[in-house]
Order: structure tokens, then sequence, then C-alpha cells
């Protein structure tokens, strides 16, 4: 008649590990997931029909508002997307790049930090949580500093960056990346070895690189399975090439692998943040806009950009007609919901517990899910 | 690059080295300073450039509309009549400002109005380091011009206690204290 | 004496005061918890109601009492509102059986096979949390209980088997007598070390505290059995976990920490001398007995705040696989080594002190403050 050992569950959207509104309609077999099924649109916004309708530096503190964990990156996407429509990229001054990559890489540690804590957290490991805020919160002061804004930045401007860095801004930056390290090695000392960590991460929600490729699994978790694949190194933008970084790259696929590979990605961006600020003071201060128009209009064309954002490939493609203010079309291509879509393969086979586990290593914002 | 993996050897293992190294951290974190600020006795005081609460000039302001085109979500209402003014002895024609609203209740603090303006000092500006806009009524949130300009004389809530004088904390200094 | 003085109406005093001491001790557990716990993690706990916060020990209870009372549509009313009174009555009752302090004063019942009551009483702790999982009517909550009864259960076997070789050690069941034999040699700690590892890890798991909250798994279960609950009978449940936490304490203080007794073969403050010392030295053995209770209390708090949680099945292999084999290979080898003593004419207890005390001595050695770790993601930057 009917399986009397399938349950149905409801995970979500009220649920407090699915880092927002996620709903996961699980059908389980005692704890055991046969199927797992991702619901999205609970926080849907219409952003990208509100691009439609207002000009292109209006849509900037929108573009805040997709991923709301790394505001930066995202103003970072857009505004270099309408630049490369304009064809303006090569006139953005040295000294707004940097400013530009120094934005970024700080919004990766503090995104970063953000999925490392609701990560252990849902794993049941609540010190992190705490200690990953407490060095959070410093990012958002230098953030805060800066823009005046913590989370929602609205910190870059097509042609280039709103204001020159505040005074000090440098040696409380400098004060900061000195004592990250050493944050990192502790969050590492509660995690990295334990026991526990390892069980509940090793061998969980393997995604094999060639999978990962075909689900079009970008960022971290794609690099976790092996594939050494960064768009700052395969299409490099801004003054990513005069850097030197490393690309962490796991080899079995693996939460555990996955996890490694976003704790030495904090500390890569520790170290392109170092080499910034030298570079940073040989440039002249306040040359921070390119000599373009106050009116953005586009010519006539479609442009396709993306960046790497803390998540992965995070993309705007853009269609100006040539005439208005206003974008034709613009589409995101948010990194979290193409990565949300490895989730019923990886979750398959495994427990309830894990499932929280693996949303939270492929580090969903529901913001940018939905848009 | 490779990630390594973390190696330990099997006595580590038996005698749970591993379990013993977190409990070290937690144990020496017991002593370390506290970061809670505990809000309304001790309040942060927000940085220079810090998007607070509105403040406007009515004096400053040219009635130029900009601040309202340039705002994403259309929360800035400005209605404007011409009028003859005697300016240095000739009579000229100027914009006088009638209604100058701002709906806070909806705005996204994003300052793109207080970058549009081009009066040198700026007209509209959020650096008012005021983030305390909470209020019991949400028409409370519709600001207009007069209520911009001096809503430091806002009448408070009956009922509430007096507001007294907090040590306050220096955003930069936060910071480097850490 | 009036035998009904002597047997009805002096041990419900005693049960009595205990009980009220016990409730105010467990109350300021949860302030304690919260405040500690925030210490560890880099902010203040409660600290608003009362002087450093002292006040919420009240405050959560009025808070709990004032609650709306919320019974869930299509629950089964009566095995919902007994869920939280049933594993409430063994825990209380098992207080009638732990001798707080040297006989016969602080001892309310002394009954001479007091492990066995208690190791029986507090395994019926389980049914309220099945009872009240199922009965709540929500898959979350069924699934939260289904894993408190396999966890339970499967604990219960190292639980009962870790004690096996502290009985062979002092021969007796009476916790008293089993206090007395520890002030006479040594510490049941040194010689049962693995007995008493797999005791407190047992224990741990008994109680559904971190790293084995699964049948609560906030994170998972959103609470789990006691998801819908909500008032004082949420408030019961909270009760029963910390009230079972206190006996498992106080029960790891008498079998493997010496009770109330300070002494080492027969030298220090052992029953004898407390028992000369009159009603004072009655109140010494209590506070050292409360002192080490409160010790095994901290190392809960410290370990909620630094490990994360075991998946189920891991749970269940680290039980079957681990402590049920390693509490076996415990009871052969105190045996053997007890049974050698006794002919060859040695002191067992003193060869395995030694053991134990060296495992615990390589331990401290390779806890000593090495050369930096670099971790793995650090590698890198060399």
């Amino acid at each position: 008649m009917f399986d009397v050992h399938e349950m149905e569950v409801n995970f979500g959207p009220q649920h407090p590990s699915t880092h927002g509104v996620l709903r996961v309609l699980l059908k389980v077999d005692g704890e055991r997931i046969i199927e797992a099924k991702p619901i999205i649109g609970y926080l849907h916004r219409g952003t990208e029909k509100l691009f439609e309708n207002m000009a292109y530096p209006q849509c900037i503190p929108h573009t805040d508002r997709m991923d709301y964990v790394a505001a930066a990156t995202n103003n970072l996407g857009f505004v270099e997307a309408v630049e490369k429509l304009m064809g303006v990229t090569h006139m953005i001054p040295k000294r707004a790049q940097i400013m530009r990559v120094m934005m970024s890489e700080l919004q990766r540690i503090s995104s970063h930090l953000l999925w490392l804590a609701t990560h252990a957290i849902d794993i049941g490991a609540m010190t992190p949580f705490f200690y990953c805020f407490r060095e959070r919160e410093q990012v958002l002061d230098l953030f805060e500093a800066y823009c005046g804004a913590r989370l929602t930045l609205n910190c870059m401007r097509i042609g280039g960056m709103p204001d020159d860095l505040p005074p000090r801004w440098l040696d409380d930056l400098a004060a900061f990346i000195g004592k990250f390290e050493a944050a990192i090695d502790e969050y590492e000392s509660l995690l990295t070895n334990n026991r526990i960590w390892k069980r509940r991460t090793i061998g969980v929600g393997v995604i094999s690189p060639e999978e990962a490729i075909d689900w079009g699994v970008t960022g971290p978790p794609l690099r976790g399975s092996g594939v050494e694949w960064d768009l700052r190194r395969a299409q490099p933008y801004e003054c990513y090439p005069e850097l030197q970084f490393e690309i962490p790259v796991g080899k079995n696929g693996d939460t555990y692998d996955r996890y490694l590979v976003r704790m030495s990605e904090m500390r890569q961006s520790r170290r392109i943040l170092e080499q910034c600020i030298p570079m940073i003071k040989g440039t002249p201060a306040g040359d921070i806009k390119a000599k373009i128009s106050r009116v953005i209009r586009p010519p006539e064309g479609e442009v396709y950009h993306s960046i790497e954002s803390p998540k992965g490939e995070l993309g705007y493609y853009i269609i100006s007609d040539g005439k208005s203010q206003t974008a034709y079309r613009c589409r995101v291509r948010p990194p979290s919901f193409v990565n949300l879509q490895a989730l019923p393969v990886m979750a398959k086979g495994h427990l309830v517990s894990d499932l929280v586990a693996l949303i939270g290593t492929i580090d969903i914002v529901l913001g940018e899910v939905d848009r | 690059m490779q990630v390594e993996y973390p190696k330990s050897e099997w006595t580590d293992k038996f005698l749970l080295l591993d379990m013993f190294e977190g409990l070290k951290t937690t144990f020496r974190e017991l002593f370390k300073p506290k970061v809670t600020v505990r809000y309304p006795e001790e309040r942060l005081e927000p940085a220079n450039r810090f998007r607070g609460m509105f403040r406007f000039s009515f004096d400053r302001c040219i009635a130029c509309k900009l601040c309202a085109v340039a705002c994403p979500i259309d929360i800035i209402y400005i209605d404007v009549h011409d009028e003859q003014r005697e300016v240095d002895g000739k009579m000229k024609k100027i914009k006088v400002l009638d209604r100058y609203d701002i709906d806070v209740k909806r705005c996204m603090f994003c300052s793109l109005c207080e970058e549009a303006c081009p009066t040198k000092p700026k007209s509209i500006w959020l650096t008012t380091k005021t983030y305390e806009l909470a209020t019991y009524d949400r028409n409370d949130l519709y600001f207009n011009m007069q209520q911009l300009e001096y809503w430091d004389d806002r009448p408070r809530y009956e009922g509430l206690p007096e507001e007294e004088e907090h040590p306050r904390i220096e955003g930069g200094q936060r910071l480097l204290e850490r | 004496m009036n035998p009904w003085m002597h047997y009805l109406v002096w041990p419900l005093v005693k049960f009595l005061v205990a009980f009220i001491i016990v409730q105010g001790i467990v109350a300021a557990m949860n302030w304690v918890e919260r405040r500690l716990l925030g210490f560890v993690q880099a902010r203040l706990g409660p600290n608003r109601v009362g002087p450093k916060g002292l006040l919420q020990i009240i405050a959560d209870p009025v808070k709990f009492l004032l609650k709306e009372d919320i019974v869930p549509a299509n629950a089964e009313t009566i095995a919902y509102f007994l869920g939280p009174i049933l594993p409430l009555i063994p825990t209380f009752l098992v207080y009638c059986l732990i001798p707080f302090g040297p006989p016969p004063t602080f001892v309310a019942a002394r009954v001479n096979v007091a492990v066995l009551l208690v190791l029986a009483l507090t395994s019926t702790g389980v049914y309220g949390i099945i009872l009240g999982g199922w009965a709540s009517n929500n898959k979350y909550s069924l699934m939260g209980g289904l894993r408190s009864a396999a966890q339970m259960v499967s604990y219960e076997v190292p639980f009962g088997l870790s004690i096996v070789g502290v009985l062979m050690l002092s021969g007796s069941l009476d916790l008293v007598k089993i206090v007395n034999y520890q002030a006479d040699h040594i510490w049941n700690l040194f010689p049962q070390l693995i007995a008493a590892f797999i005791f407190f890890v047992a224990m741990t798991a008994e109680t559904n505290r971190t790293p084995f909250d699964l049948p609560e798994a906030d994170s998972e279960l959103v609470g789990g059995y006691h998801t819908e609950y909500s008032a004082m009978k949420f408030a019961f449940f909270m009760l029963a976990e910390y009230s079972a936490m206190l006996v498992n304490c106080c029960l790891m203080t008498l079998l493997f920490l010496g009770g109330w007794t300070l002494a080492i073969g027969g030298y220090g403050l052992t029953t004898q001398t407390l028992q000369h010392m009159g009603i004072p030295g009655g109140m010494l053995g209590v506070l050292i007995f409360i002192v080490k209770v409160m010790t095994f209390m901290l190392v809960y708090i410290w370990f909620r705040a630094t490990f994360p949680r075991f998946r189920f099945d891991q749970l269940m292999d680290l039980g079957w696989k681990w402590m049920i084999p390693l509490a076996l290979a415990n009871i052969v080898v105190t045996g053997v080594v007890v049974l050698l003593g006794q002919s060859l004419n040695f002191q067992g207890e003193v060869v395995l002190s030694i053991a134990g005390a060296a495992i615990v001595g390589y331990t401290l050695y390779n806890l000593r403050p090495r050369a930096k770790v670099v971790h793995a993601s650090r590698v890198s930057e060399v």
C-alpha cells in the first residue's frame, strides 16, 4: 500500500540552521536522508527588476542587499560590469584599484568569519561563534571608519571610490592584520585537530571535481574538490596580477577540505592586505576617481563580468539600450544560488545532522539566492 | 596550492591531546578581557563618517533637488516655488523651499543624497553620529524640514526615564584597545 | 529511639533539607553556567538582574511560571503532561540515597546496595523524555525522543560496567563503605583511571550534555524532545537535566574521588576523624564533598564551551565499539591484578595506581608548552 518507513520533514524555513529562510523538504528513513529538495524564494525581492528601473549609481546600494554579509564584493562586481560596458576599465586610478582590492579582501575575511561562526555553531561548537564575531567586529569597524556603514557598505562608485581613506585607517588595518593570524590559530586550535570536528566533517558531502563542475559549483566548494579555479587568477581584475597569493585547494571534496580551504583563504587574504599597505602608500592621495561623466549612460551593448566573491563566482550580465540611464536588463549570477543546487547531491544518504553541516559548508546567503 | 592535513601520532590520539588543545584554548580565554558593551550605560561612539540620522540646513539649501534625484528609493519629497527677492540691490528670481520631507522609515542610509548635494558645506548630511532612531509610532519617522533641522529638540516620550550622560567610547580607540 | 522517628521522620527531614539545598544549587548552577560560558566566549553573560546578575536565579523561575503554557494541537495530552514529570521523580528520589557527608547524620537512607539502586533509579529518567518527545506530535521532538532513547540505553551499559572495577576493589555496594575504602587506600581515580574516564563520558551522555547533546541538538532538531514544551513544563525538563547532572557528579565524587574524605592510606581527614569532630567535622565533610562535586560541574560547563556535537551514529560507535570493550578490558585487568595481589601478597590497587599515574603523567608531559603548533593552512606562507 504505502511505504511506512519514509517520513517527510520540513527543514525550515523557520529553522535555526538554514541561514535565513531556506526550506529543505526532506524525505527521511529514520534519520537517513533519501531525498532533499531545497525550496527557495522566501526572500525574493525582485532586485533584478529593480535594476531596470533605476539609474546605474542608484543600483549600487541595492547590490549590497543581495549577499548582505559580503557587500563590498557585490558592489565591486556591479561597478566593474558597468565600467566594462562603458569601456572605462583602464581609466580607474591605481589608488582606487588598490582600495577596491583591500575592501574586497577585508570583506572576504569578514564573510569567511561569519561562515566559520555559523558553521561551527551548527555542528555544535558554540564558542568559535563568539570568537569569530569578535574579530569580524573589528573588520566592520574598519568599514565603518572608511565608508560610514558596517554591513550594507555602498562603498564603491562607477569610475572609482566615493572617498579617500580616512587618516590613521591604514594604521588600524595594520594593527588588525597583525593580530589576525593569531586569531585564526585560535579558531583552528578549537576545531582543526578536534576529533569530533573531524568526524563530523571528513567524508561528509563529498563532491567530485567532475560533479562540481557539472553543477556549476564555484568558489571554495569547487576548490575543496581540488579544482584550482579562482577568478582572481583565471580572469584577473583590478590589481590582482601584481599581488602574491596562493589559491588553496583541497583533495577529497568533503566538508573538512572546504573548511581547510576557507581557513587558508583567510590567511591568504591577510597576506594580500599586507602587500596592499605599502602599495597604497606609493600612490597619490585623493586620486580615487576616473574622469568620467557624472551621468552614466553606457553605449548600446551587453556585458557579462564576474568576480570572485567570498562564496564563488559572482557575475553581472547587463544589457544597455544606449539611450537611457537605466539598464535594459540586469541579471545576476549569484554563487550561493548555483552552489545550492549541489545540496541534494551532497545530502543524499547522509543523516539529518549532516544536512546542517552541508548547508553550512556551502555557505549560502538567502538574500543572494532569492534576490 | 594543496592544503595540508594535520598529522598526529597514535599516542596523541590515544591521550586525547586534540581535545585538550581545545580545552586549553577555552581556559585561556576565560581570563582575557571581554568585549561586551553594556549598551545603555556604555555607548559606542561611531566613526566620523558613520551614516546615521539626517540633518538638514534650510539656509544652505539651494533647492536644486539633486538629492531627490539621487535617492534610489525616492523618499525625499521637495516642493519649490519661485520668488522675486532683492539680492545685492537687484531683484532676482530665486527658488524657495516649501517642503523638504524625508521618509526616514524607508531609508537605507546609502548617503547618495549627501554625495549629490552641491553646496559647501553640505545642506543634507548623515554624519550626525546618531543611531538611536527607534520610535513607538512609525509615523514619527516621517520628518519634515523643521524636524530635520531641529530633531535634537524633539519632545521625549512621557514615562521614559530622563536620559543620563553616559561615558562614550571612541570608535578608533576601541579598535586599538582590543 | 522511637522507631517511627528513626525510620520515617528523620530520613524525611534529611531528605527535605537535602532536596532544598540541592534545588538551590541546581538553580544557581544555571546562572554559573551561563556566566562562565559568557566569560569563556569573550562576553559577560547575565549581568543585569541584581548584583552581578545573581538575581537571575530567581528571575528565571519567575519567568517560567508566568509564561503561557501551550499544549500543541493533537498532542497526546496525558503523555504530554507526564513527559516532564517522569524524569523529575527518580532524580529527586536519588537524593535519599546519596551520602552528602559522614554517616549517620548526613545520610538520609543508608542502603547496602545503594549503587545498584541509584543506577536503577537514574536510568528510568529516559522514559519521560521519550514520552514527551512522542506526545508532542512533532517530528523533531519524535526524533529527539528516539535519539535520547538509543543514547541512554546504550550508555547505561558502559556506565554500569565502569563501576564494576570500583566495586571489585572496595568489595561493597554501599556508598559509605566505598568512600571509607578510598580514604583508607587511595582515591579510585588513580587505580581506575580508565573506568573514571568511561564513567565521566557515559554520565555526560546520560545527561544529554555537550558533546552528547543530540536529543536537544538545537541547531539540528530545534530543541529536540522539548521543542513543544513551554513555561513550567520546559522548566521541569531543565530541572531534571540539571538535577541528573548533580546526581551524576555526586556519584563520580563518591566512587572515584573519595566523597567527603580528604585522606590517602588512612591518613588525613577520614570518616572517623570527621566523626570524632562532631557536627563541625560533618559540616567540613559536606563542604569537601560540595567542592568536589562543583569541580565536576565546572568540567561539564568547560566541555560545553569547547566541543562540537557528535553525530548520532558516531555516538553509537563510540558507545558500543569503544566504551564497552574498554570497560570490559578494565574489569578483566582489575580482576586479574586484584586476584594476583591476593595470591602473591601485594597490593593490587598500588600497581593499578602506578599505571594510572603514568598515563596522567605522560599526558601532562605531552601537553607541556611546545614549539608553536603550525596549523595546516598556515604552512603555505612559509
